[in-house]
C-alpha cells in the first residue's frame, strides 16, 4: 500500500513539474520576444494581455487551431515520431535536478527532499536522455522528404555529436572535485563557505567549455545552423506545422532550460544561496523556498545569457563551427581535466 | 510490483527484438533496436547497475546508432525492400543459429539453478560507478588501456581513409561531418527529389562539386 501511495506522489511530482517547466518555457519564448525587442530597439509582443503576459497562451492556441499538413511522401510513422521523441528527451531530464534542500513541512516532523527522483548516476542520466533527443532531429530531417530537411537534420546531427565531446569532457572537473555522479550530492558539497563554495571558482575554464558546447548543443545562435534560414528554409522542421512543429520548439526551449539547470547544479551551487543557512537555518521551509528561489534566479540568469547571446551574436560557417569544437573546445577541455586532475593529485586535501 | 515491471521491459525487449529482424525498411529495424537497447538500460536499473544502464544509453542508443541511423538515412531505403528474396539461402543458417543460442540459453538456466541470488540481494557493489572505477584502473588496467589504445587507431584509421592520401589541395580541409551531401543539391542533373548521398571530401572538392569553381565536375557517386 505504501508504494502505491509512493507511485501516485511520484506522478502528482512529475506531472506539477512538467507544468511548471511548459510554464516556465512558455514564458521564455515570450521574455526572449520581448528582450530581443529591446535589444533590436522595437516592442516586441505586448499587446495580449497586460504587458504581453497572456501572449504564449495566444501563440498556443494558434498551433494548435493551424492545419497539420503531412507531405505526402513523408514516411508517416518516422514523422510522427520525430517531435515526440524530441519533446520526451527533453522533459524526461527534469525529475533528476534537486532544486531545494531537504525541508521540514512545518507543524510536522516530515522532511521531504526537493527533488523528484534521486538517482546515484543523475548527471549519466541526464547526458544519456539527452543524448537520445538527437534522433527527434536526425529522423524528422529524414522522414520529411526533403532536401532542406535532410540538411539541417544532417547538420544538427553532426553539430550534436561534435560538441557532446567537449560538453561531456567539461563536466568531468566538476565529477572529479565531487567524486560522485549524483547531482544532490555535488550540490551538497558545494554549500560550505557560508553557501558559496561553488565548483565554478574550481573550474572556470570547465564552465566557459560547458557553456558554449551546451549553446550548440541546443542548436542556438550563434550555434544555430541546423536551422540557418537563409540556406535551409527552416531547417528539420521545415516541413512540421502545426502542433507537430510547436513539440520541436518546446523541445528547443526546454533543452536549454535543462542545460542552464545542469550549469546551475554543476557550477553555481545549485540551490545554496550565500547566506541563507546562517540566517534561516538548515531544514526550515523558509530555508528550502530561498533556495528554491535562488536555484529558479540562477536558471533564469543562464537563459537570460542564451537571449542576450542571441541579440548579440551572427552565425557561425559550418566549417568554422566544427574547427572550434575539434580544434579549440576538445583540447580546451582535455587541458581542463589534466589541470584539475594534477591538482587533486598535489593537493588532496583542498 | 518489480515482477511487473521486468516483464513489461522483457517483453518490450523481446517485441523490439523481434521487430528488428521482421522489418523489411532497415530504418524502422534500427529504431527497434534502439528500444531493445533502452528496455535494456531498464532492466539494467531494476538489477541495481544504474551506471551500466546510463553507459548503455549513452554509448548504444545515443552514439553506436546513431551512426548507423545515419548510414542507413544516407543510403537508398527502398532497394533493399524490393529485393525480397536476394538472401533467402541464408534462413536455415539463422534458424540453426537460432537453435544453438537458445540451447545454449536453457543450459545456462538448467545448469546454473542452484548460484540464483535474489535480485534484491543487498551488499553487492557490481555495477555501482565507483567500484566499476576502481575495477578498471587497477586490475584491467593493461585491457582497458589496450582497448583505448585500439580505439584510438580504429580512429586514425577512419581519418586516414576518409583524407584519401594525397588528394587534397594544401589549402583544402576537411570538414568532421560535411562530406555527404544529398546528390540532388550537388548534381544539377539530378532529379530534384533524389536524396542519394554524394562524397565530398573537403570544402575545395565541395566547392567543385557544387560548381562554384566553375568547373564542369558534376557527377561523383
Amino acid at each position: 500500500m505504501d508504494t502505491a501511495i509512493d507511485i501516485a506522489l511520484k506522478f502528482a511530482a512529475i506531472t506539477v513539474a512538467f507544468t511548471v517547466v511548459l510554464l516556465i518555457v512558455a514564458y521564455t519564448v515570450l521574455a526572449e520576444r520581448r528582450v530581443l525587442g529591446l535589444i533590436q530597439g522595437r516592442l516586441g509582443p505586448n499587446r495580449v494581455g497586460y504587458g504581453g503576459m497572456l501572449q504564449p497562451f495566444a501563440d498556443l492556441l494558434k498551433f494548435i487551431f493551424k492545419e497539420d499538413i503531412v507531405p505526402d511522401k513523408s514516411t508517416r510513422f518516422i514523422y510522427f515520431l520525430a517531435p515526440v521523441i524530441a519533446t520526451m528527451a527533453a522533459l524526461m531530464t527534469m525529475i533528476v535536478y534537486p532544486f531545494g534542500p531537504e525541508i521540514r513541512i512545518p507543524f510536522t516532523s516530515i522532511t521531504i527532499p526537493l527533488v523528484i527522483a534521486h538517482f546515484d548516476v543523475g548527471l549519466l542520466y541526464v547526458l544519456g536522455v539527452t543524448s537520445v533527443g538527437v534522433y527527434g532531429i536526425a529522423l524528422a530531417g529524414w522522414s520529411s522528404n526533403n532536401k532542406y530537411s535532410l540538411m539541417g537534420g544532417l547538420r544538427s546531427a553532426a553539430q550534436m555529436i561534435s560538441y557532446e565531446l567537449a560538453l561531456g569532457l567539461s563536466l568531468i572537473g566538476v565529477i572529479l572535485l565531487a567524486g560522485t555522479l549524483d547531482l544532490a550530492q555535488i550540490v551538497e558539497l558545494q554549500s560550505g563557505w557560508h553557501g558559496f563554495r561553488w565548483f565554478i571558482f574550481f573550474q572556470p575554464l570547465g564552465f566557459l567549455i560547458y557553456l558554449i558546447a551546451a549553446i550548440a548543443e541546443t542548436n542556438r545562435v550563434p550555434f544555430d545552423l541546423p536551422e540557418a534560414e537563409t540556406e535551409l528554409v527552416a531547417g528539420f522542421h521545415t516541413e512540421y506545422s502545426a502542433m507537430k512543429f510547436a513539440l520541436f520548439f518546446l523541445a528547443e526551449y526546454i533543452n536549454m532550460f535543462t542545460v542552464s539547470m545542469l550549469a546551475t547544479t554543476l557550477f553555481l551551487g545549485g540551490w545554496n544561496v550565500p547566506f541563507a543557512e546562517d540566517i534561516f537555518g538548515r531544514g526550515t521551509f523558509l530555508f528550502g523556498l530561498v533556495s528554491a528561489i535562488g536555484f529558479l534566479l540562477k536558471v533564469i540568469f543562464f537563459l537570460f545569457i542564451y537571449i542576450w547571446l542571441r541579440g548579440t551574436l551572427p552565425r557561425f560557417r559550418f566549417d568554422q563551427l566544427m574547427d572550434f569544437g575539434w580544434k579549440i573546445l576538445l583540447p580546451l577541455a582535455l587541458l581542463s581535466i589534466f589541470i584539475t586532475a594534477t591538482l587533486i593529485f598535489l593537493f588532496p586535501n583542498l | 510490483m518489480l515482477a511487473l515491471l521486468f516483464i513489461l521491459f522483457a517483453a518490450l525487449a523481446i517485441g523490439c527484438a523481434l521487430a528488428v529482424v521482421a522489418q523489411r525498411n532497415p530504418l524502422y529495424s534500427a529504431i527497434s533496436l534502439i528500444g531493445v537497447f533502452i528496455s535494456l538500460a531498464c532492466l539494467y536499473v531494476m538489477l541495481a547497475a544504474p551506471f551500466i544502464a546510463a553507459v548503455q544509453v549513452i554509448v548504444y542508443a545515443g552514439a553506436i546508432m546513431v551512426l548507423v541511423v545515419f548510414v542507413i538515412m544516407l543510403l537508398n531505403v527502398e532497394e533493399e525492400e524490393h529485393r525480397r528474396t536476394r538472401l533467402k539461402f541464408l534462413v536455415p543458417v539463422a534458424v540453426a543459429l537460432s537453435a544453438v543460442l537458445i540451447a545454449e540459453v536453457a543450459f545456462i538456466l538448467v545448469s546454473v539453478q542452484e548460484f540464483r541470488v535474489s535480485p534484491t540481494a543487498g551488499g553487492s557493489n557490481v555495477g555501482v560507478t565507483s567500484s566499476i572505477g576502481s575495477a578498471l584502473f587497477t586490475r584491467y588496467l593493461l585491457p582497458f588501456e589496450i582497448t583505448s589504445i585500439l580505439l584510438l587507431m580504429a580512429i586514425v584509421g577512419a581519418m586516414t581513409l576518409a583524407r584519401r592520401g594525397g588528394l587534397l589541395s594544401p589549402n583544402a580541409r576537411v570538414i568532421p561531418g560535411a562530406q555527404l551531401f544529398a546528390r540532388s543539391m550537388v548534381d544539377p542533373m539530378a532529379a530534384p527529389d533524389d536524396l542519394r548521398a554524394v562524397e565530398a571530401d573537403s570544402t575545395q572538392e565541395a566547392a567543385d562539386l557544387l560548381g562554384m569553381n566553375r568547373r564542369d565536375r558534376n557527377e561523383s557517386a
